[in-house]
């Protein structure tokens, strides 16, 4: 094909080549090639998922009532997501209505996942491409002062506190051992900020990595742990006793209000940290306005926070559902996730096997067969020394899934795009986004690009920080009226259940619209498919050339040197990619 | 010994006294052996019993949990009667070095001699119903013993090792089952919960023997050629015909 | 100037007299003489950080998610004081060839000096290919990696034990990291994950005493894996009274009875959970009601349903329990005994007719 059009981008391999492997601060294997033509602008992008682990393989055969802990070690980072996905697909299949506690305690957890991973996202895996740590050394600490004080009331903000950490931050980088710091793009003309930006940013660097360890407490109280909580098919495995003898043994008041100071402390964190934060950081970066790939054409979510239980109808839910294809920002097309022509996923440029692979494959009919194969006649290197893929071949462990045959975005940006055009039932994010847009003076356009992805994240976690509060709210009701039941018990027996039965879960996961499609026979998995956001964004080529969200997103950016990959990573991260979720 | 001579009303019968075979007996299993014998019968009962609910627990009892100590007199029981199993199979290894040649026959089995494995055949043939009688034998029959051996002498030892195993990890580093057992055991199965299945297992294997056992010892009272259970009380096998 | 462990130490707030009582006691637990502890002070007042490289197999960062939730000591006191984090895909601002060179570096700089921290695990399957880095398979990057190392930590259930993707059939042959590396010590810290303050735990025992903590013979620290969740439960005395959650949400579970009878797998499961607890010790699974899956434990996904408390036995090919194993081998043997017996009886009522027929003949 060499160079060729589609979806509005025109692809041409001939430049020269750039390999980025390790793409480093996000989760799991991922590979970038580029080719960048004489003004080093991308010309060509391939996006490679470098590992599989074959939980689909592993599934087959096993009691649904476990599912949910294998499928939830698909990740550590989206922990949880993929074990409440699960929980629902297998509830769909066998009928199972689960109390409202249980479904107002799966979106506290839910919500609660959010939270947790955006901050960790923007402090720890993406601000280092805005964030210069090395100029930070150069601030002025009262200067730094006066900036915080300014933009947030968050008292963590004297003269004297920048002092402090900037000498800590001196000592550190003296010490010639500069650790997780080591070999970065330090003093790259693609940073912006001041160092007074920077030193405060570093400032919540360290803030936030104390803080999160407290976010995710809510977890640990409804599920035990945190990674990886615990859940139950039919319900949470927490019970309720707030009035009775053994109480101490369950969810009771001291465990509630545990929860609920966690949640305070959130949204404070969020709206006097995080937001303030990204804003001033946008602020120096408006400018810069690449890596907006599929978002302003293509953008999908399945919705997620179900109001009352039992009810995934996109009018019950807090995180809006849909897709928009071609830019059309007026219509909002339904999406479902049983339509065998709607979610398709496509293996021609996969390292998987189908029998027929100019087609695409439904979950419900989903296979999954590795088949490593590197080839093609730009590929360099042997099996196991890659040095240059051929993206006209198979070169990728991640599928590639398609909504009615598009490519589509998938993440904070698709969800809160599809808020923003449905404002009578998100007004939350409408006028959140318009305020942001207004506040950084710039075009709503400006939200189809790296920055804007970066920001909508911000705006979800805000958004996130109130319903968790609501929730909570709403499960104290709840259990003032009486109300403790936790799990629904009648279906848990597998000789009630019918011989065959199929079932879709979905949740949004932080990254984006998560599927899990069961098939049951005999009480045991006889297939089990996922359809993970990192496989939408990060999504290799299909029978058409057409190419995924991470590939569009890199196109016709510029680099500031070519020898160093800061805005691939940047544009890259903006997607806050998973690559065990991915391929899984 | 079948008459078909109705007796005689004085009960007198001088004919039937003539023609009946003398009796013969022989003095088999010593008194350690039979007292063995039963007490590790009750034992191995109730450590299958308390095995099994310790596996599967009786339903929950109401209360305060100080007042009840229901699970824990299950799992004692089970380590008592592991205690009295282990050192009455430790008492019974070494009446087997000082006691008559019959009391070791369950710690071995004549692999080399050919006749045992003709016997063992014989047996087969007299359970299959092939044959009318079966042979006469002093100790052991030869299809008793070698189950013996398996599911009691191996079988024990299997138990015995896997159970200590299993009771060092709550008595822990330092407990002599731990040092001697766990230590070795746990990683030789890999991990706790795989002991556990073979152990309870094991629980089946001896479950599966008693049954046979038994059976086979009320079977051969009745239709076979010497005395049993008789023998395993007081010690003396007789002959019939 | 570089920060050294006894600054750091400082700085936390410990006194000189302190840290010199802390420096004869690590003479004295090394079996030294008082005569050393001024040398161990003053290597410790000099030495740099520990440099460590964190690498990732086949995984899904739960390790990294959990170690980054450490209360005491605080993740970034660790990381920015303790020791060099120099390589960890995860955090580190570099990528690429800027990334790879790391490793080339702390290899030669710190030659036999250096800890390599494994969180996943290496596939063999397709030449290893199921899990590429800088397109080479990631065991030859461990290998390479380790071969200078001083000590090796094998995180959690994937580096320990192989953890979720060598649940069967193990499409890849993911494969521990001891068995892929020999001739380093190996200190495995399973879990899946593995308590935050336990990992923290295991390496600033590392770096204070300077030396490996005292294993078991699964390659486990003594200290946070040398009992069972259910030694320690606080769950123990309904458990020993008889009272067990019977089904989920019932009045024992709303009581917090013992969750045997739901699956829970402390009695055969070796962790600090019920004692250190997750999250700054906000609770643990059993204490948040659902029993202990047993993510510790080598290949816990493959013995049946974490709510059976008989667990299922693949040894046999086919799928099934102790109890149903056994209790259909009595049921056969049961019924073969009866079938026998009514036999022998029929038979032995022949012979004895026949007998009498030939008797009565004469
Ligand atoms: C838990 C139950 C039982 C176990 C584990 C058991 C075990 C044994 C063992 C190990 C021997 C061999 C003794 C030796 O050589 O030292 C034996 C012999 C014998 N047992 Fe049992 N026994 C059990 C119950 C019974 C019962 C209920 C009876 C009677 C109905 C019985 C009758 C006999 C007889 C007759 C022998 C001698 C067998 C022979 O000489 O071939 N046993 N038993
Ligand atoms: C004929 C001999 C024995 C039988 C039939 C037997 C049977 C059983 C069974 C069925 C279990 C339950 C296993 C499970 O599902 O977890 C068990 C557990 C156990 N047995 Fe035995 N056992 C025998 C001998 C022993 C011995 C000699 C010991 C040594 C102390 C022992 C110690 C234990 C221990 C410690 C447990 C675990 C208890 C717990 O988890 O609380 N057993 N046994
Ligand atoms: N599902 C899932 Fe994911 C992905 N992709 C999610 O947010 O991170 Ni590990
Ligand atoms: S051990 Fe478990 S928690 Fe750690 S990386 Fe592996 S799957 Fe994740
Ligand atoms: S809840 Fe689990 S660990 Fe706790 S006592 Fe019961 S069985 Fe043991
Ligand atoms: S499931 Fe794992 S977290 Fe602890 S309580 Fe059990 S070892
Ligand atoms: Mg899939």
């Amino acid at each position: 094909m060499g160079a060729y059009e589609t979806q509005g981008f025109k692809l041409d391999n001939s430049g020269k080549r750039m390999v980025v492997d390790p793409i480093c601060r996000i989760e799991g294997h991922l590979r970038v090639e580029v080719n960048l033509d004489s003004n080093n602008v991308i010309r060509n992008a391939v996006s490679t998922g470098t590992m599989w682990r074959g939980l689909e393989v592993i599934l087959k055969g096993r009691d649904p009532r476990d599912a949910w802990a294998f499928t939830e070690r698909i990740c550590g980072v989206c922990t949880g997501t993929h074990a409440l996905t699960s929980v629902r697909a297998v509830e769909d299949a066998l009928g199972i209505q689960i109390p409202e506690n249980a479904n107002t305690i799966r979106n506290l957890m839910q919500l609660n996942l959010y939270i947790h991973d955006h901050l960790v996202h923007f402090y720890h895996l993406h601000a280092l491409d805005w964030v210069d740590v090395v100029s930070a050394l150069s601030a002025d600490p009262k200067r730094t002062s006066e900036l915080a004080q300014s933009i947030s009331n968050w008292p963590l903000s004297s003269p004297g506190y920048f002092r402090d950490l900037q000498n800590r931050l001196k000592k550190f980088v003296e010490s010639g051992q500069l650790g997780p710091f080591m070999n970065g793009y330090w003093g790259n003309p693609a940073y912006k900020l001041p160092p007074e930006a920077n030193l405060m940013a570093v400032a919540h660097y360290l803030e936030a990595l104390d803080f999160q360890k407290e976010i995710v407490k809510v977890h640990t109280i409804f599920g035990g742990k945190n990674p990886h909580p615990n859940w139950l098919v039919g319900g949470v495995p927490c019970p309720i006793n707030v009035h009775d003898t053994g109480a101490v043994g369950a969810l009771n008041m001291e465990r509630l209000n545990l929860v609920k100071s966690i949640i305070d402390r959130c949204k404070e964190f969020v709206e006097q940290v995080y937001i303030p934060d990204l804003l001033a950081i946008a602020s120096f970066y408006k400018g810069w306005l690449y890596g907006g790939g599929l978002s302003s054409q293509n953008v999908l979510s399945y919705g997620d926070i179900p109001e009352k239980a039992n009810d995934y109808s996109p009018a019950n839910l807090l995180l809006p559902r849909g897709a928009i294809v071609g830019g059309d920002l007026k219509t909002v097309h339904p999406v479902d996730l049983k339509d065998p022509a709607q979610i398709q996923e496509f293996v021609s440029h996969s390292w998987y096997k189908y029998a027929d692979e100019s087609k695409g494959l439904h979950p419900f009919d989903g296979v999954t067969e590795p088949n490593y194969k590197p080839e093609g006649k730009n590929f360099k290197g042997t099996r196991t020394k890659i040095e240059q893929l051929d993206e006209e071949a198979k070169y990728s462990w991640l599928k590639a899934p398609r909504w009615k045959g598009h490519a589509m975005e998938v993440g904070c940006l698709s969800r809160m795009l599809l808020g923003y055009v449905q404002p009578k039932q998100y007004p939350f994010i409408k006028d959140t986004i318009d305020a942001v847009l207004k506040k950084l003076d710039v075009p709503v356009t400006a939200l189809f690009s790296t920055l804007g992805r970066t920001a909508a994240r911000g705006i979800e976690t805000l958004y996130c920080a109130d319903l968790q509060v609501r929730q909570f709210d709403k499960l104290m009701a709840a259990i003032k009226a009486g109300d403790t039941a936790t799990a629904n018990i009648s279906k848990w027996d597998p000789a009630t259940w019918p011989k065959q039965a199929n079932g879709a879960g979905f949740t949004e996961a932080p990254r984006g619209a998560l599927g899990h499609w069961i098939k049951i026979k005999d009480t045991k998995i006889d297939n089990y498919q996922c359809v993970v956001p990192t496989t939408w964004n990060g999504s290799p080529r299909d029978p058409k050339g057409q190419i995924g969200a991470f590939e569009a997103s890199l196109m016709n950016t510029p680099l500031a040197k070519a020898d160093q990959p800061l805005e691939i990573l940047r544009t890259i991260h903006s997607f806050d990619p998973c690559l065990a979720c991915s391929t899984h | 010994m079948t008459t078909h001579h109705a007796p005689s009303p004085t009960g007198v019968d001088d004919d039937a006294v003539a023609r009946a075979p003398s009796l013969k007996s022989i003095y088999v299993y010593e008194a350690p052996v039979r007292l063995w014998h039963w007490v590790n019968a009750l034992a191995i009962v109730v450590l299958a019993v308390s095995g099994y609910f310790i596996g599967s627990p009786p339903p929950s009892v109401p209360g305060e949990a100080s007042d009840n100590f229901l699970f824990g007199y299950i799992r004692f029981a089970h380590f008592a009667a592991a205690y009295v199993f282990a050192v009455g199979f430790l008492a019974r290894l070494y009446w087997g070095l000082v006691g008559n040649d019959h009391s070791r026959e369950l710690f071995s089995i004549p692999v080399l001699t050919g006749a045992y494995w003709r016997e063992i055949g014989a047996m087969l043939k007299w359970y299959a119903f092939l044959r009318p009688y079966p042979n006469r034998y002093v100790g052991h029959n030869p299809l008793a013993r070698i189950s013996m051996f398996f599911a009691i002498f191996l079988g024990g030892i299997f138990m015995l090792v896997t159970g200590f195993a299993l009771y060092g990890e709550g008595a822990q580093a330092g407990h002599w089952s731990h040092t001697l057992f766990t230590s070795w055991v746990l990683p030789l199965f890999g991990q706790s919960q795989t002991l556990h299945t073979w152990h309870h297992l094991g629980m089946w294997m001896i479950v599966l023997f008693v049954m046979v056992h038994v059976y086979a010892a009320v079977r051969e009272d009745i239709m076979g050629r010497q005395s049993m259970i008789s023998t395993m009380l007081s010690g003396y096998r007789m002959f019939k015909k | 100037m570089t920060e050294t462990f006894y600054e750091v130490l400082r700085r936390q707030g410990i006194t000189r007299r302190s840290f010199i009582k802390f420096c004869s006691l690590t003479a004295s637990s090394l079996g030294l003489g008082s005569t050393f502890v001024p040398k161990i002070a003053h290597a410790l007042e000099t030495k740099p950080r520990t440099p460590v490289i964190w690498l990732h197999g086949l995984e899904c960062t739960c390790c990294s998610e959990s170690f980054i939730r450490s209360a005491h000591p605080l993740t970034k006191d660790v990381v920015l004081s303790m020791l060099s984090l120099d390589y960890d895909d995860t955090l580190m601002a570099a990528a690429g060839h800027q990334a790879e060179a790391i490793i080339e570096e702390v290899k030669k700089k710190y030659k036999g000096n250096y800890i390599v921290a494994v969180e996943g695990n290496p596939p063999l399957n397709e030449d290893g290919m199921f899990c590429i880095h800088g397109g080479r398979p990631f065991v030859e990057v461990l290998k390479e990696t380790c071969a200078d190392a001083k000590a090796v930590i094998s995180w959690g259930a994937c580096a320990s034990y192989g953890c979720v993707q060598a649940a069967k059939p193990n499409p890849t042959r993911a494969t521990p990291v001891h068995q892929v590396i020999s001739g380093k010590p190996i200190v495995r810290v399973p879990g899946c994950p593995p308590i935050a303050e336990v990992m923290t735990g295991v390496v600033t025992y590392m770096l204070t005493f300077d030396r490996i903590p005292e294993l078991d013979r699964q390659g486990r620290p003594k200290m946070f894996y040398g009992q069972r969740i259910h030694d320690k439960c606080y769950r123990r005395p309904h458990f020993d009274a008889g009272q067990f959650v019977e089904q989920w949400d019932d009045d024992a579970a709303r009581r917090g009875y013992c969750l045997y009878k739901m699956g829970c797998k402390g009695p055969t499961t070796y962790n600090a959970c019920s004692t250190v607890r997750w999250n700054g010790g906000v609770s643990f699974p059993i204490q948040s009601g659902h029993g202990c899956i047993g993510c510790s434990e080598d290949g816990f996904w493959d013995k049946g349903s974490f709510y059976d408390r008989v667990t299922d036995i693949k040894q046999f090919g086919i799928e099934s329990n102790a109890d149903k194993v056994g209790g259909t081998a009595a049921a056969v043997v049961g019924a073969g005994i009866a079938v026998h017996a009514g036999l022998s009886a029929l038979s032995r009522a022949r012979i004895n007719h026949s007998q009498e027929n030939q008797q009565g003949g004469n």
